[in-house]
């Protein structure tokens, strides 16, 4: 019986990995139309050096998910240390409202955008990609750090005040240090999410401003080149680290109380 | 060193009083428990004292000064946590110092403090250890330590023992009050464990229901309680009630019962309040007051044995005895109990 | 220690009066939140407002063309009956995917809880959740490496078999669900682990020395247990997939015509944006539904 459950488990990884592998490995095939018997080459790499636009659209999509990330950390961290650490009227209210930027499909919720930046002359372009990406992530952020919030108890900041700090002093020297691990997660978790948005991005970029994700989508669908594969497979290696280093950072335990 | 007063304090959360007119002084360098069951106030009224939470109504002085208005950190007071309240990132030194740090105390000054300090809850040499690399109750007295350094104008405790297991608990008991006396500070200690309120306490305040209904040493709370709460829940109680005639109680069954205590005018209902311990079986010479019951429980608990009885209308009694000499009633023998008018105590309902 | 004990009595100049008065707590609450709110209502309240009152014109307000409020944009599925078509096929479309990420995410799940321990779960999990947290567009992109003609698939099967035909099933139905499959299994996976791994193998063991088979324990306690996780799992499922449109695009060519494809040639083709936006409204109505319909189960679900 635990064979096959093992025998199984192996099988739906190979479901999930081999087209990407497949994917992967064509980026090193000499044929630009993918043919077969495969022959090793990295001209689709050295190619990506010399695609400007794509290589834009690559630096754009990284300061993007870096401004994203700085916004969505500092709003959402605050805005947590309000929904934690404060009672007030209207709070599960304000949890319910961070739901629909997740649970909304991202295609009416860029559309949306879209029509509401148009009509009010916000346009699109990369301050149009900033407001959509950072409104996305911020719901992360303010459940990861939220989550941190739960293990950094309550009273070490009162233990704080009754020993004379102020409770910006003892935000920032004593709940700050012992929850830094999920804000750095929640930054990273804010940086991929940024980074592999597509939809948004779709509605709100313009000609002259892409993002990696919209630029693939329409090499893809232009007919493509295993330059595409080259660039994708960065991508993909770049979020799968991000992920791997939040995974690590968010981890439950080490530098925190468990009491 | 100062006083803490509290006048007129009122609290309410919603439609729920939680404190009402709570006015009582804790004396300079006195050490008082505040004593009530669940839910009955105690933590609200410390932390009204601290300063995490805002009185509806009354103030509070520390000293001469009326804090009412100054945040917790303005306060200049020693808090112990039930959970420590450590800071983990911290080593148990910098825990310490984190008070003196605040006071614009730092280097060679501080370090001074924190051994004399670590010294004080005899940890000399822990410091550079964190906060986990300690037992329960090291952490513990690392926390009071960190109270106690910044010399505070009071010491405030919620239940800071009943994380512990009993020995520890009883050690600290008595590490508290050497360190107490020692630094003779103001200390307001938050409890439900009547015992160690009893041997700690120079003053005993029992709670019940967002009131003070007896604040005094324990030793007049214990003997001379003023309501039938404050009997019960501060050990054992049988109680009687009657109506005053001349001067004595007559019990509903025509039983005349005496009491040293002030009783009101004939004919009013009164209720008595007698410990176990003070009744005993009666003999030839025996007190005024006495009733019969029968036994209905026997414990055995080896120096005390405690007997559960009933009279013959009803009345369920409680009686503590010495094991002096080994013989113990059975269950269904039917005694005579007796009781000094010094130990019957009339107490408000 | 006499000295030290003096020294600890004089208490350290006790109230500070320099000490201002705090802030009332609602300022400091408001001054925190307002950043987050404000920007979620530029970003994504304000828009959906906006899409709301558009989905009741009569058309673009661009140009000279006059603009009327209307409820015809709301007819659409009546006036043109293909909508209806692509409607159900959309829905299908959901429903296979849901459908197959149930049965093979709890069945993963249940191999991850009972035949999996440790260090050994916890790498699989990883490795299962790893490609959920990647580009989806770069995972649909990698299906057409094994789809298409002379892909991977073609060239396995001419591997074992020189002489069968050439098979493509790139640009059909099936590649969108395949795609999809892909794209959501590992979402299932969790939701479903999370409801089992509670699962203590006493229950199981008791049940099997009482003589029960496999298929009563799979019926009798694997399913029930599982069932918070496989709802969650199907609900998150079930709203993105039937609102996709890359997914469709890329696998199914012209044979992905779904809600998801219609709506976004509204805003990018046809500059019909009042009727882009009312069929996103009736797909938010379908979500909300939907979500209102499992809430309960969602809540304990994902607190878990
Ligand atoms: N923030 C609050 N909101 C509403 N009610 C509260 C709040 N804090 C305390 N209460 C209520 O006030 C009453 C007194 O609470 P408090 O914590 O002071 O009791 P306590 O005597 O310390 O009890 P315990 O021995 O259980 O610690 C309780 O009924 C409690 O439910
Ligand atoms: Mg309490």
């Amino acid at each position: 019986m635990k064979q096959i459950g093992r025998f199984y488990l192996i099988a739906i990884l190979v479901f999930l990995y081999t087209p990407i592998i497949v994917m992967m490995a064509m980026g090193f095939n000499e044929s630009p139309l993918y043919e077969l018997p495969f022959t090793f080459s990295t001209r689709w790499y050295e190619a990506l050096l010399a695609n400007q636009p794509l290589l834009k659209a690559g630096a754009n999509s990284i300061i993007i998910a870096l401004t994203t990330a700085v916004i969505a950390t500092t709003l959402g961290t605050m805005a947590s240390v309000a929904l934690s650490r404060r009672t007030f009227r209207g709070r599960s209210l304000l949890q319910i409202l961070l739901l629909p930027p997740i649970a909304i499909p991202w295609l009416i919720t860029g559309t949306a955008m879209l029509i509401f930046f148009y009509w009010s002359g916000i346009g699109r372009g990369m301050h149009a990609l900033l407001i959509g990406h950072v409104a996305l992530a911020i719901p992360y952020v303010v459940l990861v750090v939220g989550t941190g919030f739960k293990t950094v108890r309550a009273d070490l900041e009162e233990a704080a005040m009754s020993l004379g700090s102020t409770p910006v002093h003892a935000f920032f020297s004593v709940t700050l240090p012992l929850l830094y691990p999920s804000i750095l997660g929640a930054a990273l978790f804010a940086f991929a999410v940024s980074l592999d948005q597509f939809v948004i991005s779709y509605f709100l970029a313009t000609p002259g401003y892409t993002t990696l994700p919209v630029q693939i989508y329409s090499a893809i669908r232009k007919g493509f080149t295993p330059e595409i594969n080259a660039i994708s497979t960065l991508l993909l290696l770049g979020s799968m680290a991000a992920i791997l280093i939040f995974a690590r950072f968010a981890k439950p335990g080490d530098t925190r109380d468990k009491r | 060193m100062t006083n803490v007063k509290v006048k007129s304090v009122a609290k309410t959360y919603g439609p729920i009083p939680v404190l009402t007119d709570i006015s009582t002084e804790f004396e300079e360098g006195s050490f008082t428990s505040l004593l009530g069951p669940s839910g009955s106030g105690k933590t609200t009224l410390l932390r009204i004292i601290a300063g995490f939470i805002k009185p509806d109504e009354g103030i509070i002085m520390i000293g001469n000064n009326d804090v009412t208005n100054v945040p917790v950190w303005g306060r200049n007071i020693g808090m112990m946590f039930q959970s420590y309240a450590l800071f983990p990132h911290m080593t148990i030194a910098q825990n310490v110092a984190f008070g003196l740090e605040r006071r614009g105390i730092k280097g060679e000054a501080a370090r001074k403090e924190v051994d004399r300090a670590l010294e004080m809850v005899r940890l000399s040499g822990f410091g550079d250890r964190t906060p986990k690399q300690l037992s329960g109750g090291q952490q513990q007295r690392v926390a009071l330590a960190r109270a106690i350094v910044i010399k505070p104008s009071v010491l405030l405790l919620d239940e800071p023992l009943s994380a512990l297991d009993r020995r520890l608990r009883q050690e600290m008991q008595v590490e508290l009050l050497r360190i107490q006396r020692e630094s003779g500070l103001t200390t307001i200690f938050v409890t439900h464990d009547q015992e160690e309120a009893l041997t700690l306490s120079d003053k005993v305040a029992i709670l019940d229901r967002g009131r003070i209904v007896q604040i005094g040493e324990p030793e007049t709370v214990y003997e001379r309680p003023l309501t039938r709460f404050a009997a019960e829940f501060l050990g054992d109680s049988n109680f009687l009630s009657g109506k005053v005639e001349n001067g004595a109680v007559r019990l509903s069954n025509g039983t005349v019962v005496r009491s040293d205590s002030a009783l009101p005018g004939n004919g009013a209902d009164v209720t008595l309040a007698i410990r176990p311990e003070k009744m005993s079986l009666a003999t030839a010479d025996s007190q005024p007051n006495r009733l019969s019951a029968r036994i209905t429980t026997v414990i055995y608990a080896g120096p005390v044995l405690s007997y559960i009885l009933e009279t013959p209308d009803g009345l369920p009694l409680k009686l503590f005895a010495q094991n002096r000499d080994g013989r113990v009633l059975r269950e269904g023998e039917t005694v005579s109990l007796s009781w000094s008018p010094e130990h019957t105590i009339a107490v408000a309902n | 220690m006499q000295n030290d004990q003096l020294a600890l009595a004089q208490t350290r100049g006790s109230v500070d009066p320099r000490v201002k008065r705090p802030l009332p707590a609602w300022v400091s609450t408001t001054a925190l939140l307002l950043p987050t709110y404000g920007w979620l209502t530029l970003a994504v309240f304000l828009p959906l407002l906006t899409m709301l009152a558009f989905s009741f014109m009569s058309a673009t307000p661009m140009g000279k063309t006059p603009v009327e409020f209307t409820l015809k944009q709301y007819r659409a599925f009546i006036d043109q009956p293909y909508l209806l078509r692509i409607g159900f096929n959309s829905l299908m479309m959901g429903f296979w995917t849901t459908l197959f990420c149930a049965i093979l995410g709890f069945l993963a799940a249940v191999a991850l809880v009972r035949a999996t321990v440790g260090k050994t779960r916890e790498a699989l999990l990883v490795l299962i959740l790893l490609p959920f947290w990647t580009n989806g567009l770069v995972r649909v992109f990698s299906w057409t490496m094994v789809l298409r003609e002379n892909g991977f698939l073609d060239n396995l099967l001419h591997m074992v078999a020189p002489d069968a035909g050439s098979i493509s099933i790139l640009y059909t139905r099936y590649a969108v669900v395949l795609g999809l499959v892909h794209g959501y299994l590992p979402y299932m996976i969790l939701t479903c682990y999370i409801a089992l791994v509670t699962i203590d193998d006493a229950i199981i063991e008791a049940a099997a020395s009482l003589g029960a088979r496999w298929w009563t324990i799979l019926y009798k306690i694997l399913i029930p247990m599982a069932a918070p996780g496989l709802i969650s799992g199907a609900v998150l499922i079930f709203i993105p997939v039937i609102g996709s449109f890359m997914e469709p695009r890329i696998l199914g060519g012209r044979v992905g015509v779904t809600m998801g494809t219609v709506i976004e040639d509204q805003f990018t083709q046809a500059f019909n944006w009042p009727l882009g936006a009312s069929l996103s409204f009736t797909l938010l109505a379908v979500v909300l539904a939907i979500f209102a319909t499992f809430s309960g189960i969602l809540r304990r679900g994902t607190a878990g």
